[in-house]
């Protein structure tokens, strides 16, 4: 493919940005773990922090030696060897780090897991991926009676919200998940040891340190991350030491001098997931900065006391996060002092959303792309260059894209196509999915399923999802923009659109709108519809608008189209 | 009447309650708040407006003695107890609109208390030994203030230790009910027999008429019915172990027993008005929350 074989979008990198990826310092995250935990010693690496500002720490050199102990327990207790696969499905807390880091340090392959995963969900995962070993948050221990059974499951390690916090407050959170929240479920009797991570720690810390991790080679597997979830059957990208290791270099160039090992990130995202995973767990880590990890983002005041208590510099967020923080009088009236800039990804990011960010903190939010199949981050917008809104940047250093139409041929200049993608983040394929693997990967070329256009100089922009289109009498409309549009309507707090079958015109454009309740206008589908009009080309305003209380969420808070197609094609197929 | 080591338990306890208080929130809180001032000072208006008013008009009605006339106009005048916010929290209602009237309250209290106390005194008729010196009210709500607000610096610089005492002082909120009950009530028995009715409608109808009241007060400032729950709570929810200490502090041994008998007994009772109306809220909470669900549904 040499469709922009001289990377045009090198000039847009400026003078702070090096057009090369720098070599890789280490062959793998564990070498990685190693020396950051040795070199930043006493420093903190990660706060924990609970809706009322309770909080653990642990430092640099705390998470070396309990990811160590991990790593006994895994390889000398557990009998696992190099290249098993750990499962771990917690909410961001001090136990995730110790937990896959010890799977790294063990030489095991980490297995990512939702939280909030059903039986069925987890089921299907762990026994694709089959993973020995799980490390589950106590929150969800009931779910374990039905799963373990029918897994390859051999251990299982609980760990709670308030782990490694100090003792009186993590008595008392425990004690309100217990009394008050009734969050703690007893732990059911399973034919396979089950431990709380601090008794793992402990047996770890009895047995040899494992140390043949320093035979780990950057083409090793490091992750399943499971995808797909949002459009199909979960399948597990199969990311390496070196994608990861790839893919942080290349957010710390894209960040440039803004990215210092005094940075203090906030992480409300999940670290189970590909985003939060990289950009803040190991990105942060290996720059000696400290993660500040929210268990659960929602509601969205559960981050005040953390941005309150903590001098955060930077946050990682998606477009529904900031919306809510927005949304938020605390964080309106105070945004935090300390902040040079956001991060945003996973979905679009509104242009209202955007402009109101940058009015209320004075900081800029910049746009990346990425995919779990890249590790993520595919392009980024630089942050020393003025906002170019709507764009998700330029490619990242060492990463080749492409622009393609259904015959995989390059499309014209400036004329939306297929955005391929090609570098050192690019996963090996699918787990034991040679079929998938082969429909998303050719000759190294990732297909994201994004149809995008490029600018001249090379900024990226995406149009939509290619199969979000929504072809209306033979024109392509895609929802992006008629959700954008949507959210500049005060009234409206969020917007989704799908296509719906059209007698008329073969599909036809739906709306669903929610009603802002800091406003006291009512939202109205005569109101929606006219704004439409005014901004709007007419096959693009929305023939039908439904308004709703809120709208069907990924667990990183993407907006959920496919759930509302399937509602809509249940109600066609109803013949309502 | 209570010993004077029992004065003194009083008093440290109200310290950690106090301390307890302040930490539910962060300086940042209390200035947001502020922002929309609206709610508080709907709350602020039934709390100092309407409760004192109440007060007076119940001695006045029921012809009440001078000592349990003060004792009654003390409840009347006083903030919002801390237990408002546990049972706001169990109503369903508002948590953190409950957190700031009480704060609120506690704060205006320092000039609301002693200049409200000393008008509705002097009409009611109060003079010569039972007139609480306004001054005197004042300097212990001072005193009250050092703790509140050193619980609010608390909360900010040290997380785990603000919440921890924020913990702390709720039981021991509840701890000095309890405290009342084990040392008044065996001893004052008699009393409790001889204790005419109209005291005893006094004391519940206080707490129940100010609920009334707070929540049609707020509705007819335009608050929704869920706040309006939490600001009738909060109304008829007064800070009573605040009254037995001013009351201890500022009358003799001879005279503290008549006077404490309308605080005490209003503590009691708040208990357990206070858990039937939230029980009441509660069921309205999630009618109200079922009905709309319904509505969507149906559109």
């Amino acid at each position: 493919m040499t469709q922009f074989a001289t990377r045009p979008w090198l000039a847009a990198y400026g003078d702070e940005i090096g057009h090369d990826l720098p070599e890789a310092v280490y062959p793998s995250l564990a070498h990685l773990i190693a020396a950051t935990t040795k070199a930043h010693g006493k420093r903190r690496a990660f706060t924990c922090v609970v809706p009322n500002g309770m909080n653990g720490s642990l430092s640099y050199a705390q998470v070396g030696a309990m990811s160590d102990a991990f790593a006994s327990y895994l390889r000398h207790h557990c009998k696992l060897t190099p290249g098993a696969r750990v499962a771990v499905q917690l909410p961001n807390g001090l136990a995730y780090p110790v937990a896959a880091f010890g799977a790294f340090k063990a030489g095991c392959v980490l297995v990512n897991t939702n939280p909030l995963y059903t039986p069925d969900e987890m089921i299907h995962q762990f026994r694709d991926s089959g993973a020995e070993v799980l490390v589950i948050s106590d929150m969800f221990a009931d779910k374990l009676a039905e799963v373990i059974p029918q897994t390859m499951i051999r251990h299982v390690v609980l760990a709670g919200v308030p782990e490694f916090f100090p003792r009186l407050p993590e008595a008392i959170v425990r004690g309100v998940q217990k009394v008050w929240t009734k969050s703690l479920p007893p732990v059911p009797t399973l034919n396979v040891p089950v431990l709380r991570i601090r008794e793992a720690l402990k047996i770890g810390r009895g047995l040899a340190t494992v140390t043949d991790w320093d035979k780990l080679k950057s083409d090793d597997l490091a992750l399943l991350q499971y995808t797909g979830g949002t459009t199909g059957v979960a399948k597990g990208a199969m990311l390496t030491h070196g994608n990861i290791l790839a893919n942080l270099e290349q957010v710390k160039v894209m960040g440039g001098r803004h990215m210092t090992g005094q940075d203090c990130v906030l992480t409300a995202l999940p670290l189970y997931h590909i985003f939060a995973f990289t950009a803040n767990l190991m990105t942060f880590f290996d720059l000696g900065a400290r993660n500040i990890l929210v268990p659960s983002p929602r509601p969205v005041q559960n981050i005040q006391r953390a941005l309150e208590n903590y001098p955060v510099t930077w946050i990682t967020g998606v477009n529904t996060l900031f919306n809510g923080l927005m949304n938020e009088e605390w964080f309106a009236a105070y945004p935090p002092k300390t902040l040079k800039a956001a991060i945003a990804g996973g979905t679009a990011l509104h242009e209202a959303v955007a402009a109101r960010w940058q009015t209320i903190t004075g900081t800029r939010v910049a746009e990346g792309y990425g995919l779990t199949e890249t590790s993520p981050l595919v392009s980024f917008n630089p942050l020393d260059q003025a906002v170019r809104v709507g764009s998700i940047g330029v490619p990242v250093p060492g990463t080749d894209i492409a622009l393609v139409d259904d015959q995989a041929e390059p499309v014209a200049p400036g004329a939306p196509g297929e955005l391929i993608v090609k570098g050192p983040q690019v996963m090996r394929g699918y787990w034991n999915r040679p079929d998938e693997t082969e429909k998303t990967l050719q000759n190294g070329w990732v297909f994201t399923g994004d149809v995008a256009v490029m600018d001249n100089d090379g900024f990226l922009r995406i149009v939509d999802r290619k199969k979000d289109m929504v072809l209306v009498s033979g024109f392509n409309v895609y929802p992006n923009e008629v959700e954008d549009c949507l959210s500049k309507l005060d009234a409206v707090l969020e917007a989704a659109v799908i296509g719906v079958p059209d007698a008329g015109t073969g599909e036809a454009v739906r709306a669903y709108v929610v009603q802002n309740p800091d406003v006291a206008d009512v939202v109205t589908k005569e109101d929606v519809i006219a704004h439409c009009r005014k901004h709007l080309a007419a096959y693009k305003v929305p023939k039908s608008v439904m308004i709703r209380d809120e709208l069907p969420k990924s667990p990183i808070g993407k907006i959920l189209r496919k759930d509302l197609k399937a509602e809509a094609r249940a109600e066609f197929a109803k013949g309502v | 009447m209570l010993t004077e080591l029992e004065t003194t338990l009083l008093g440290v306890m109200m310290m950690v309650i106090m301390l307890g208080m302040g930490a539910s929130m962060t300086p940042r809180d209390f200035l947001i708040a502020f922002r929309k001032p609206k709610g508080i000072a709907v709350g602020l208006l039934s709390q100092f407006a309407v409760m004192p008013f109440l007060g007076f008009l119940l001695a006045i009605g029921l012809g009440l003695s001078p000592a349990l006339v003060v004792g009654l106009l003390l409840i009347a005048c006083m903030p919002g107890g801390t237990t408002s916010n546990i049972f706001a929290y169990f109503s369903k209602g508002v948590l953190a609109l409950s957190i700031m009237m009480t704060t609120v309250s506690t704060l205006a209290a320092v000039v609301m208390v002693p200049v409200l106390l000393s008008f509705y005194g002097g009409l009611a008729g109060v003079s010569g030994d039972y007139a609480i010196p306004p001054a005197n009210v004042a300097q212990i709500l001072v005193v009250l203030l050092v703790p509140t607000l050193l619980g609010m610096v608390l909360r900010k610089l040290n997380p785990n230790i603000g919440a921890t005492v924020e913990l702390i002082g709720s039981f021991v909120g509840v701890l000095v009910i309890l405290f009342l009950v084990v040392t008044w009530v065996p001893r004052n028995y008699q009393l409790l027999l001889d204790t005419a009715p109209s005291i005893y409608l006094a004391t519940i109808g206080i707490g129940l008429i100010g609920m009334l009241f707070g929540y049609w007060v707020a509705r007819g400032l335009c608050q929704d019915t869920n706040r309006a729950r939490t600001i009738s709570l909060e109304t008829g929810i007064q800070n009573g172990p605040l009254a037995v200490l001013v009351i201890t502090l500022s009358f003799s041994a001879a005279m503290q027993q008549d006077v404490l008998l309308i605080p005490v007994l209003y503590s009691l009772f708040i208990v357990l008005t206070s858990t039937a109306i939230t029980l009441w809220y509660r069921r309205s909470a999630t009618r109200e929350a079922l009905a709309r669900d319904a509505a969507k549904l149906g559109t």
